[in-house]
């Protein structure tokens, strides 16, 4: 069954020219030379005050990573990268260094307000209590504030840029720091943990249930510049936090690189929420410019009884090349996925998640919707494995997807192995699972055949929808009418 | 009847760069080449095929896990050493009536069957009544094959695809040849069987070559079951059903320790057609069946059952590449594994719907039943869509019994071992239950049932 009106409505409406962030910052910057060498490394950390043990850090990586060829296995193609021909670095001028807002430049300030990120705490204040939310504002390849530090700091949760986390609490990054995603997991973890230049670091201590959502706001300005952030949150034992991210960039005609990593660690009994809404440029309707998302999430559930769930919408980016996942190795935990990706246009989408079963009874839930429309492909790869020693591990996986006409692909790879007998995979496609009986009971109600699969389906999407946190529903609110009738396995 | 690539699908992904050392078996595999060249069947054309596809083999080697179809079976580990190629006629060949009468408990299939000792056709008998070809044997057919022989020998061949291919391009020794006329309808199974002479270790290599009439209907029966020695048997079935005509192909491997299958069948399905096959697999050896299939016409059915019986360091691996080329086709796949010991069940099942295949009906279902903690189940069960209008869908599951069930069980009064026995036989029960015919599903259920008193040990209680 072909896509419903209603659905092919709402994808138009978030298509590629629709693009709304797609404005540019006029703002001085100052920037590396073009092209990475040891002197790059070397700049990058000398500019952000670094002790020589980090420095010593992206050495090595940057020499891992010059040995290292680019995966080619994902579904997706662009011309080649030329990474001489990129900025590693470029900061807008006199931001550097933590700042109070005053003295940020007003630009920087608006671009903020225009992107609906409110970075004045007096301002927030004035708004509804209960959606106060902690923001780390990150622009090209620095952080240029964050707020509510002070609150959260008397809760004893640190939140802030990882530059400053590296100078200030140089014990838990070193302790942290690679230890989910090692200097050579991949060829652009390689290059981040070379080059990177900022992102966010969130320790939340012992029993602390963090007292306000974090977000960091990724904005990529300059031309031909790579952004390279680095995202570490440790939840120690007890603790909760919930932590979401936004990113954007402006209309351009020429790709701009984005390769972050992202580390999560939950230590006995705590929990990590983490959400995305990825809004990346995606190219315009002829698939010229657009962000190449290559970005490496993973988060560790080291401790007993600890969680880890993944939450993304994703409309964004030229290509996407993304997939958040749990390494489950304390026994008893659990790790969720849950994302809608909507491509249109040319983009291109190769994501999904890993499920790694390594501590006995950790369970796990994998839910992926993708919709591709106009020429776009839109593939989910995913990987459940249960180790020898993962007794009683579950995991239940369901993926969809739904094509809005005929020049676009919607593709589904999932990996299961079980090399444990008591472990309980269960993979399916719920399409061939909406049941004629709730349909006739709609449809016995009154409603059209049509109306009654939106309402059953739709009640569905919603599940995922609501993994979101308040904050985000705003920017997700289009995307609630997307129903996913019509979809195939 | 419109053809389109049967093979191509699966040669994606392979990562170029990867420069490996060649093995002990890889290294052998093209001497043994060399040797018997001058020997092997066929023309000029055919030389020429063979020369390009170990050359494909001597760049590539053998497939192992960094080749993505390849992933779960990595045949560069699994094949330390290749066997001697086998020489005809080495030993003293059994009898057709022995074989017919014994490959399938309770089954004879000896009305109409065609023998295959150790890859060379040695008997045959009532071929002649089914097929048109002049003989059923490639052999004798392949140095000055009919114009349809050489045209689709060639169409499998020029796919280089990946070495284990390409191997059975270059060496294969024989194979049968039917060509079943229009609208025949043959009630009467044909049996292909393989055996061998003697227990000495060596490569088998055979190339069946079956081409369907439009509205014909036909069963063959494929049986694979050697004695105790060590066989490295590498089979190609390719099969050409016409329009409308219905082809029911069930495969028989029994394997042992030490051995290694590889079969692969390439099938392109003309419009209204109906291809059902079936494979039943038991033993501790190494089997790996590929299945290639594309529709070439519309309302064309692809529906494959499979019940895969490994124990002790056995590795059973079915793979498939369904091509939805052409609108209003339907394919259906139900693999059931049950896993004991340390031996590990694969399945890999790829389905592929063309921009303009509107209308597709797919689905997939591999489940593994594990019966021992060290067990092993790897699935894969992918899909690439490009059309809009379809139904698709794909499941797979991996458990042990579910000790609720037993619990039931025993609450009425059957002891452990016989309510386990239950349970998994009604687990199997589901795939065998897709067997055509009745008689040949009766003796997978008695095999079935075999391999389980022997293999299936109680859990503790």
């Amino acid at each position: 069954m072909a896509a419903v009106q209603e659905t092919i409505d709402q994808v138009k409406k978030i298509d590629v020219d629709q693009y709304k962030y797609g404005f540019e910052t006029k703002i001085e910057s100052i920037k590396a030379p073009k092209g990475l060498n040891e002197d790059i490394v070397r700049f990058i950390s000398e500019r952000k005050g670094e002790p020589q043990w980090m420095l010593d850090w992206r050495l090595e990586a940057y020499a891992r990573w010059r040995n290292m060829t680019e995966p080619t296995w994902a579904k997706v193609s662009y011309p080649k990268i030329d990474f001489e021909n990129l900025y590693y670095y470029s900061a807008p001028k006199g931001t550097e260094g933590p700042k109070s807002l005053d003295e940020v430049d007003p630009e920087l300030i608006r671009t903020y307000e225009k992107l609906g990120i409110p970075l004045k705490e007096r301002e927030i204040l004035a708004g509804v209590q209960g959606a106060r939310v902690a923001v780390d504002a990150v622009f090209d390849s620095v952080s240029v504030v964050t707020t509510f530090k002070e609150e959260l700091a008397k809760a004893g949760v640190i939140f802030c840029p990882i530059s400053e986390a590296i100078r200030e609490h140089p014990e838990l990054v070193k302790k942290y720091l690679g230890s989910v995603v090692p200097q050579g997991d991949n060829f652009y973890a390689a290059l981040n943990s070379a080059v990177f230049s900022d992102g966010s670091f969130v320790y939340v201590p012992e029993g602390v249930r963090c007292p306000m959502e974090l977000s960091t706001y990724f904005r990529i300005n300059e031309r031909n510049t790579g952004q390279f952030e680095r995202t570490l949150i440790i939840a120690d034992k007890g603790s909760h936090v919930s932590y979401l991210e936004g990113c954007t960039a402006p209309t351009r005609d020429e790709n701009q690189l984005h390769a972050a990593v992202v580390e999560l660690i939950a230590l006995d009994d705590a929990e990590i929420k983490y959400s995305t809404v990825q809004n990346w440029y995606p190219g315009d309707k002829d698939g010229k410019g657009g962000v190449y998302n290559f970005v490496t999430k993973r988060g560790d559930c080291r401790g007993h009884s600890s969680k880890i769930s993944w939450t993304q919408v994703e409309t964004g980016s030229a290509i996407t090349w993304k997939y958040p996942s749990c390494i489950l190795r304390g026994d008893n935990s659990r790790g969720e996925f849950y994302s809608i990706a909507i491509s249109n246009g040319r983009q291109q989408v190769d994501s999904g998640t890993k499920m790694i079963h390594l501590g006995k009874n950790s369970s796990s839930r994998i839910i992926s919707k993708g919709i591709a429309a106009g020429h776009s492909q839109n593939t989910y790869r995913g990987l459940v494995s249960a180790h020898r020693k993962a007794t009683g591990a579950r995991n239940f996986t369901n993926c969809d997807s739904l094509l809005i006409g005929d020049k676009c692909g919607a593709h589904t790879v999932p990996y299961i192995e079980a090399k444990n007998s008591s472990a309980h995979f269960e993979h399916e496609a719920t399409t061939s699972k909406i049941s004629e009986d709730m349909l006739f009971y709609c449809m016995q109600r009154g409603l059209s055949q049509e109306e009654a699969v939106a309402l059953v389906v739709n009640g569905f999407v919603r599940d995922v929808l609501q993994q979101l946190p308040m904050e985000f529903m705003a920017e997700t609110q289009k995307l609630i009418g997307v129903s996913l009738e019509g979809s195939v396995g | 009847m419109s053809v389109a690539q049967p093979i191509k699908a699966q040669t994606t992904g392979r990562p170029m760069t990867v420069q490996v050392l060649k093995t002990k078996a890889e290294t052998s595999l093209v001497e043994a080449f060399a040797a018997v060249e001058a020997h092997l069947p066929g023309g000029d054309w055919l030389r020429q095929l063979r020369r390009a596809a170990i050359g494909a083999f001597q760049a590539e080697g053998l497939p192992h896990r960094r080749v993505e179809e390849w992933k779960f079976t990595d045949l560069r580990a699994l094949m330390r050493e290749a066997f001697p190629l086998a020489k005809a006629a080495a030993g003293a060949a059994p009898a057709l009536d022995a074989v017919a009468k014994n490959a399938l408990p309770g089954a004879d299939l000896s009305k109409s069957a065609v023998l295959f000792v150790d890859g060379a056709g040695v008997a045959e008998r009532g071929i002649s009544e089914v097929s048109e070809a002049a003989s059923p044997f490639l052999t004798k057919l392949i140095d000055h094959p009919p114009a349809w022989l050489e045209s689709e020998v060639s169409e499998v061949s020029g796919h280089v695809g990946d070495g284990a291919l390409a191997l059975n391009t270059a060496l294969f020794s024989d194979g049968a040849v039917l060509d079943i006329a229009d609208g025949r309808e043959i009630e009467t199974p044909i049996a292909l069987l393989f055996s061998d002479a003697d227990t000495t270790p060596r490569t088998v290599v055979t190339r069946n070559v079956v081409r369907v009439g439009k509205g014909a209907k036909v069963v063959l029966v494929e049986c694979h079951v050697v004695s105790e020695g060590p066989r490295q048997a590498n089979t190609l079935t390719q099969l050409v059903v016409g329009d409308e005509a219905e082809v029911v192909h069930v495969k028989l491997v029994i394997s042992r320790a030490g051995s290694i299958h590889l079969g692969r069948t390439v099938a392109r399905l003309g419009k209204s057609s109906s291809y059902r096959p079936f494979q039943l697999v038991a033993g501790d050896g190494v089997v790996r069946n590929d299945l290639s299939v594309t529709f070439g016409g519309q309302h064309a059915t692809f529906d494959l059952g499979g019940a895969l019986l490994t124990n002790g360091n056995g590795h059973a691996d079915t793979t498939l590449v369904v091509d939805h080329a052409v609108p209003h086709c339907t394919s259906r796949e139900l693999i059931k594994c049950v896993l004991a010991d340390q031996s590990r069940g694969v399945f890999q099942g790829k389905v592929i719907v063309r921009p303009d295949a509107q209308k597709t009906d797919g689905k997939q279902m591999a489940q593994a039943l594990m019966l021992s903690p060290d067990a092993e189940f790897d699935s894969k069960p992918e899909l690439e869509i490009y059309a809009d209008d379809v139904v698709c869908g794909h499941g797979t599951t991996s458990a042990e019994i579910d000790p609720e069930l037993i619990f039931y069980l025993r609450s009425r009064g059957i002891p452990l071992a016989e309510a386990q026995a239950m349970l998994v036989e009604s687990f199997i029960g589901e795939a065998i239950d897709k067997a055509e015919p009745d008689v040949v599903q009766d003796a997978f259920r008695t095999l079935a049932r075999q391999w389980l008193a022997g293999h299936a040990r109680p859990l503790k209680s």
